[in-house]
């Protein structure tokens, strides 16, 4: 049975109060994973967001044991925590190595290339706000085309967003999987058919932030779905190379599967203030190659 | 030109492009991330001068590699936990002999710490750092003046000598302001640096090496290093003093603690007791010579470092044996206020009978 708001688990993992910014969508998302995981796992977070969202020792909201592992080293600890586990005997509990998108796509891609190529068991989880927001809003490995940041202040960045799930997909993982803090559900199932898997598992989702993306606290959610009703995220999931589009991205695909132009998606934020047209031009044409693939690659249409 | 209000951060990328920096290499760590988003801004709109935001701490102290073999002005900068990444790169930099400069808005430690500023970085930036027998010239500024002045300094001592240059600045000093004037406009043109790479059309090949499998012309180049490692020693070791002509106790710290240790030390020559302060500018070349002046006269030491007693041992080894040394030590990113201090030196005044 598909999950729904009734049949969600209702005990909490994260408490009331923790220290993310008003609007914050890796709270929501870290929230269901947590729930999916039935709490029932050691997390690894490297210095980011996540950080904060933990709190100072002895105060937190989170309510698992966490280790703050070295930012260049999520996949390396989460891999030793792995180890000491089987070496202890201990068993039912997920390692779930927990990152943004800078501590996963610049930083720490060696080695969670590492770790994945042994096939490590563990659930690797890129929560991606596009950039480093942790330290004040700089560009990122992720950080899309055309964003201002603090160092990419005056013309935005220049370069396109590195596809992180195509990257780990191709070292054959088990299961890979795209969500968003936007369909909390969906992200849910999935991290829950993830904790079924033996070997590496890669999640990525898409956490809107408001204060580095500069729109109003009361709209991560809606941002987040326009993100993917205008494909600029796409929600599928890979088991055993089988690609599989789900949720919103599912229901898009089988009406027919026409997107709404990424237009409004750029004026929606102040972070986009300098994109030009031909940058939405280029971002657009990008945006209906990548569908048309998904398209041609789904299984489930 | 006029003073500006600047944070200690901007200001120190505002100095490196007025010396000349070149290429500037940099990746987010609080809290010296307004001096990555300061060149992303200036820099990076000046001619000939490029800004990479790298991809971790590691790719930035290599890109100045690069950089720096090639003969250009180069610099990265990080705070405490970053400058441990990039000790394996300052170590080949080193041995190389090529000029840079790193700055390490240093923050509490170990580990991930905090982001309060600390000084617990004093041992790893005055004994090279990273593997093998080197030393980096080690420059601690006290005030966002001179974080502008040492940077200018600093690139003129790395081309000067061919070295790594680490700017020991903390968290306090790179996001308080002040006012700050500086003197000097970025030049027009940089002289050639000799033994940079720039191809060897019409001449032989000049050949920059890190390693060696003979041990002997290893030893070799260990001892040249060494031998411009006393040069520096002797010419650019630089300290201050204040207050100390008259003084019983003198107050040894360096940085934002000397900054502390001057409100103290006005605090209680207020109540009359005789104390006086040395702030060693340069932490490696040590100020040795100053402290064995100072023991002249003096014969009680107060080391005050935010951290557990790190310089304290630099000014033990320079006074070998002579005087008496006493330690305030304050780590973790706890910053003490000068009336915290000057209850110290006056507790400590009263206790060995000065007055």
């Amino acid at each position: 049975m598909k999950t729904n708001a009734v049949n969600l688990i209702e005990q909490e993992w994260i408490l009331p109060g923790n220290r993310t910014c008003p609007g914050c969508a890796l709270s929501l998302a870290y929230r269901h994973t947590l729930k999916a995981l039935e709490g029932q796992c050691i997390v690894t977070v490297p210095a980011s967001c996540a950080t904060v969202l933990h709190g100072m020792y002895p105060i937190t909201a989170v309510n698992v044991p966490c280790v703050n592992t070295p930012f260049a080293s999520t996949g390396a600890s989460a891999t030793g925590l792995v180890a000491g586990l089987k070496a202890l005997g201990k068993k039912g509990i997920t390692v779930l190595a927990f990152a943004g998108d800078g501590g996963t796509h610049d930083i720490g891609i060696q080695s969670l290339s590492g770790a994945a190529e042994r096939q490590n068991d563990f659930i690797y989880m890129c929560y991606d706000n596009e950039g480093y927001m942790n330290t004040g809003n700089q560009r990122s490995g992720s950080t899309p085309l055309g964003a201002v940041s603090g160092t990419t202040p005056v013309l935005g960045k220049q370069q396109y967003q590195k596809d992180m799930t195509a990257i780990m997909e191709a070292h054959g993982l088990p299961y890979v999987a795209t969500c968003s803090a936007s369909y909390p559900l969906d992200l849910y199932e999935k991290v829950k058919k993830a904790r079924t898997i033996e070997g590496t598992r890669f999640i990525h989702v898409h956490t809107p932030c408001p204060p580095g993306w500069l729109f109003p606290f009361s709209d991560t959610i809606r941002i987040g779905e326009m993100a993917v009703e205008t494909g600029l995220v796409v929600l599928y999931e890979i088991e055993d190379g089988i690609f599989r589009l789900t949720s919103a991205s599912e229901s898009l695909a089988l009406k027919g599967g026409t997107l709404q132009p990424v237009r409004e998606y750029f004026i929606s934020q102040g972070r986009f203030k300098t994109i030009t047209e031909e940058q939405i031009d280029e971002l657009q044409n990008w945006v209906n190659a990548r569908w048309k693939h998904c398209l041609h690659r789904a299984t489930n249409l | 030109m006029p003073k500006v209000l600047m944070d200690g951060n901007s200001a120190i990328g505002e100095a490196a492009i007025r010396a000349g920096c070149q290429c500037y290499f940099g990746y987010p760590i609080t809290p010296q991330n307004e001096l990555i988003e300061y060149m992303a801004t200036h820099l990076s709109r000046r001619k000939g001068c490029v800004f990479v935001q790298a991809e971790s701490e590691l790719a930035a102290i290599n890109m100045v590699y690069g950089a720096s073999v090639v003969g250009a002005r180069a610099m990265t900068s990080s705070s405490s936990p970053g400058i441990s990444l990039k000790q394996e790169g300052i170590s080949y930099l080193a041995a190389c002999e090529l000029p840079a400069v790193i700055v390490n808005m240093s923050r509490g430690g170990p580990g991930l710490g905090s982001i309060a500023a600390a000084q617990s970085d004093y041992f790893q930036a005055t004994r090279g750092g990273g593997h093998g027998d080197y030393r980096t010239i080690v420059l601690a500024p006290s005030s966002v003046q001179e974080l502008a002045d040492l940077t200018i300094r600093a690139f003129d001592l790395a081309d000067k000598y061919k070295i790594p240059v680490i700017i020991l600045g903390d968290g306090v000093l790179g996001q308080m302001m002040e006012p700050v004037e500086f003197k000097q406009e970025a030049p027009a043109v940089l002289p050639v640096r000799e033994g940079s790479l720039r191809g060897a059309k019409g001449r032989p090949s000049k050949i920059i090496k890190t390693f060696t499998s003979n041990p002997a012309e290893l030893e070799e180049i260990n001892w040249s290093l060494f031998r411009r490692y006393g040069l520096i020693k002797k010419q650019e070791t630089t300290f201050e003093t204040f207050m100390i002509d008259d003084a019983k106790l003198v107050v040894v710290a360096f940085g934002i603690a000397a900054r502390i240790a001057k409100g103290a030390i006005r605090n209680v020559r207020a109540e009359g007791l005789k104390v006086g302060l040395l702030r060693p500018i340069t932490l490696w070349p040590f100020p040795d010579e100053a402290v064995k002046e100072v023991v002249k006269n003096v014969n009680h030491f107060l080391v005050f470092e935010m951290n557990m007693g790190q310089m304290l041992e630099d000014v033990q080894l320079s006074l070998e044996g002579k005087g008496e040394v006493s330690f305030y030590g304050r780590p973790g990113g706890v910053i003490p206020t000068p009336s915290e201090v000057s209850r110290v030196i006056s507790r400590l005044y009263y206790q060995k009978g000065l007055k």
